[in-house]
């Protein structure tokens, strides 16, 4: 059971809230959603599409094509209206579709003008259409409607009953609930970062506005007071690193969020996060670029950018989340691993993870132990004499933070001594590289495999992905395998480091390893070339500024077989 | 502490005859006159000649980026307010690759001292004109000489409604660490611009030259709470006259840490990690 319901309009007319709505009120029926949204870099007119898939089981990808689309301008009927699987119902203001067998159209605008005095709540009412087309349960919507839309629920729930008692029954019957209360949580990717860094006692976040990076800031400025974090707008996203690295060496959990021209400028602070051995996390939600690209599309494609940003050779924990549930876990991740090792983090997202909503078991933060690692002051008072930088098997040096004792803490962007006072001494230079990279061997031993379905890989085609391409690449290989079992779904979230002799004994089983990945490039291919010698024996990519769909994946690879 | 126990004893990458050695010891003294425990300080600075300075003091340092000094010490200030933070740079730095990060931070008013290196010209890179070199000064890397007017820090941190803005010579330094002591202790983003010769770059503006140019602003009876007449004096002398002393101090206003609603809670750091049981608001928000 399936079904995919497409809300299309102009910016402006609350597209994103009625899919919240949507979303919200599938979910709280106890069903499996998921919510993507696609829009135009303006705050008027353009395009803006929600897709919203439900079923019965877990969703972590889009469609391409609907079985119910509700439209609000006749722009949307062109733009959507060939996109329909057979049997497809479509929900328009009137005169935005031409009439036709299971095509409802709605006064709308009209409506909500005339009974509310609020054309705002055109696309409310043809929501109430859809919900019953659907099969909703209308208290389901209506508890969604106040949710999301609070002290101004009122008019819109009047709009709401006004397109429900306008449409036929149901056209598909719904599947019972497949969870109950406090089972599972719905959230964005965005949200999931914000609440990992949360969880993981983030003190600091200094940010510049840029999408997709933006949802995190506002995520942790509103909580900021409750949870005790200072969320900073900075001056530009140079300022931002700095500033989180001046926090990190005071002592707090610190973090920014940006897209990747954003990340660009801040490329000189990553360097020095490497050199000062001080930790941050930096999240980089990925759009298409070169330059401003398309700022509010999705895109794959900074993953060598991200793996080798910075000059001068230090390491770095790089991990792409694959879901909301994992972007939790991988944010909590990514501060402990940051503290533990004295590295920068990065946590590599894109714009379809961070606005996209989906179902995921309840989250637990229980699951990621987190531990304390600078030196307290009591350890701090029984030293003899402290040094920032002292090597140390690991070459993780224990972390003292200024002010706690009456030990100095000196950190330094030259190259230093293990006091971290600067140095040309050349051999102290070659014990300090030697020393900082000695980290990453360590850290491997940290990070995870990429995850294999099935777990026998032997005689397969590796269908390999990273990051959010997860749902739409397993959607995939499963229906592949129903007509031929003969593929499998190789998937990475851990990027650096990685412990590419496993990976390559791994991948040496399978019969061929095609790369899916949201760039022109194949850029994790490179990356496996490079590291394990494996080539690629082809490329799907996209670079269109869309997420992947399971079909976009079948249909290449049946075309190619 | 005495001044001198706030040095660190190190061999110190300085040129004979260079101011930078006049505003070390006058920060010493300005430190022990008011009888700050090192690891209590934090000396934020960044790269050039004069960020050196951090590793030829006993505090606690926080080498960064060219042009990123006061960035980082905002970042130090917000999560640990209870630190006193001093940024400290060249002119190169904080006027010309850190420009906007002086403009915004006088904005949000940290209680920060910044102190500015202001010899005119790029030391460590050889002799470049920096932004407050004058138009028609010649380099290598000018040699039709700088076609740009020169930035006047102190116009801009005055404009800026900056708590406390003062200039002082390199020449002078009990002068210089008195009027250093009040900026550390002004409550609020203070500037302190310290003129001082570079013997090995600029021949022009020697220290013969700043002595002959000198004009103290308390002979000329200025008020330091009058901001307008503060402007005046930096506006109207142009090179024959170069003012020194308290330009502005203003009654404090309440810094950016006192006003931000978590940090009045006291500092970030030292905060317990949450508990799993802390969470179950936010995670109550997702169900």
């Amino acid at each position: 059971m399936e079904l995919v319901v497409r809300l299309a309009g102009a910016a402006g007319q609350g597209v994103q809230s009625l899919g919240e709505v949507l979303v919200r009120s599938l979910f709280r029926s106890g069903l499996f959603v998921h919510g993507e949204l696609s829009y135009h870099s303006r705050i008027r007119g353009g395009e803006n599409a929600f897709t919203v898939r439900l079923a019965d089981r877990p969703l972590f990808a889009t469609r391409r094509e609907a079985d119910l689309l509700v439209v609000l301008t006749p722009e949307m009927w062109r733009a959507y209206g060939a996109r329909l699987r057979p049997g497809a119902w479509v929900v328009a203001e009137e005169g935005a579709a031409p009439e036709g067998p299971r095509v409802l159209r709605l006064p709308a605008l009209q409506l909500a003008r005339e009974k509310l005095g609020l054309p705002l709540a055109q696309g409310v009412v043809l929501l109430g259409a859809a919900a019953r087309l659907l099969g909703l349960n209308p208290s389901a919507v209506e508890r969604a409607l106040q949710e999301v839309f609070g002290a101004k629920a009122g008019p819109n729930l009047q709009a709401f009953a006004l397109g429900w008692e306008r449409a036929p029954g149901p056209a598909w019957e719904l599947p019972p609930p497949r969870f109950g209360p406090g089972e599972r949580m719905l959230l964005t990717g965005g949200q999931a970062v914000g609440a990992g860094a949360l969880a993981a006692g983030c003190r600091f976040l200094a940010a510049y506005p840029m999408t997709p990076g933006t949802p995190v800031l506002e995520f942790l400025a509103q909580r900021g007071e409750r949870y005790g974090v200072v969320v900073e707008q900075a001056e530009d996203e140079i300022a931002a690193i700095n500033m989180a690295l001046g926090a990190a060496y005071a002592g707090a959990r610190a973090m920014v969020t940006t897209s990747g021209g954003g990340f660009a400028l801040m490329v000189e602070g990553l360097s020095l996060a490497g050199m000062i051995e001080t930790p941050v996390v930096i999240h980089l939600g990925q759009r298409p670029g070169p330059a401003t690209g398309l700022p509010t599309r999705t895109s794959q494609e900074n993953l060598l950018f991200a793996l080798y940003a910075g000059h001068g050779e230090f390491p770095r924990y790089l991990t792409a989340p694959a879901t909301p549930e994992s972007a939790f876990y991988l944010t909590m991740q990514a501060f402990e691993l940051a503290e533990a090792y004295q590295v920068p983090a990065i946590l590599l997202t894109d714009q379809f993870l961070v606005d996209s909503y989906a179902v995921v078991p309840a989250l637990d933060p229980g699951r990621v132990p987190l531990r304390e690692h600078t030196l307290s002051p009591q350890e701090l008072e029984r030293l003899e004499r402290y040094e920032r930088f002292a090597p140390t098997p690991t070459g993780v040096s224990p972390r003292a933070l200024p002010g706690a004792s009456r030990h100095l803490v000196l950190v330094d962007s030259d190259e230093h001594d293990f006091y971290g006072r600067i140095t040309e001494d050349l051999e102290i230079r070659k014990a300090m590289v030697e020393k900082r990279l000695r980290k990453e061997g360590y850290l491997a031993q940290e990070t995870a495999l990429p995850e294999v379905f099935p777990a026998e890989l032997r005689g397969r085609v590796a269908l390999l992905g990273w990051g959010s391409t997860y749902g739409a690449l397993r959607e995939a290989v499963e229906a592949l395998n129903r007509e031929e079992d003969r593929y499998a779904h190789v998937h990475f979230q851990d990027l650096w480091p990685v412990r590419w002799a496993e990976v390559e004994e791994l991948l040496r089983e399978a019969r061929a390893v095609v790369t899916v990945e949201g760039n022109a490039w194949g850029q994790l291919g490179k990356l496996l070339r490079q590291e394990t010698g494996i080539r690629p024996a082809r490329h799907l990519a996209r670079y269109d500024g869309r997420p992947f769909t399971p079909e976009d994946i079948v249909e290449a690879m049946r075309h190619a077989a | 502490m005495r001044p001198e126990e706030y040095f660190a004893e190190v061999e110190m990458a300085w040129c004979p005859g260079c101011g930078n050695f006049a505003i070390r010891r006058a920060l010493a003294l300005a430190l022990s006159a008011l009888a700050l425990p090192p690891e209590r300080v934090v000396l934020v600075t960044g790269i050039g000649q004069a960020a050196k300075i951090v590793h030829y003091l006993r505090v606690n340092g926080f080498n960064g980026l060219h042009g990123r000094t006061i960035a980082a010490a905002a970042g130090i200030k917000m999560a640990n307010p209870s630190l006193t933070v001093i940024a400290e740079s060249g002119d190169g730095d904080l006027y010309g690759e850190g420009g906007n990060h002086l403009l915004h931070n006088i904005r949000r008013n940290l209680d920060l001292t910044v102190i500015a290196h202001d010899n005119r010209v790029y030391g460590l890179t050889k002799g470049q004109a920096s932004p407050t070199a004058p138009q028609g000064y010649t380099t290598r890397a000018q040699p039709f000489g700088v076609l740009s007017r020169p930035l006047n820090p102190l116009a801009l941190a005055i404009a800026l409604g900056a708590g406390f803005v003062a200039q002082t010579f390199s020449g002078e330094v009990e002068k210089t660490a008195e009027i250093l002591a009040r900026a550390i202790r002004y409550k609020g983003f203070a500037l302190m611009n310290v003129l001082h010769p570079c013997p090995s770059w600029n021949r022009v503006q020697t220290f013969a030259w700043y002595k002959e140019r000198l004009q103290p602003v308390e002979a000329l009876g200025h008020d330091p709470a009058d901001r307008l007449a503060a402007l005046s004096l930096v506006l109207s002398p142009g090179e024959d006259r170069l003012p020194v002393g308290v330009l502005v101090e203003a009654p404090p206003e309440p810094t950016w840490e006192e006003r931000h609603p978590v940090l009045r809670q006291g500092p970030l750091v030292g905060r317990p990690l949450p508990r799993p049981e802390e969470l179950r608001p936010l995670l109550a928000e997702f169900l």
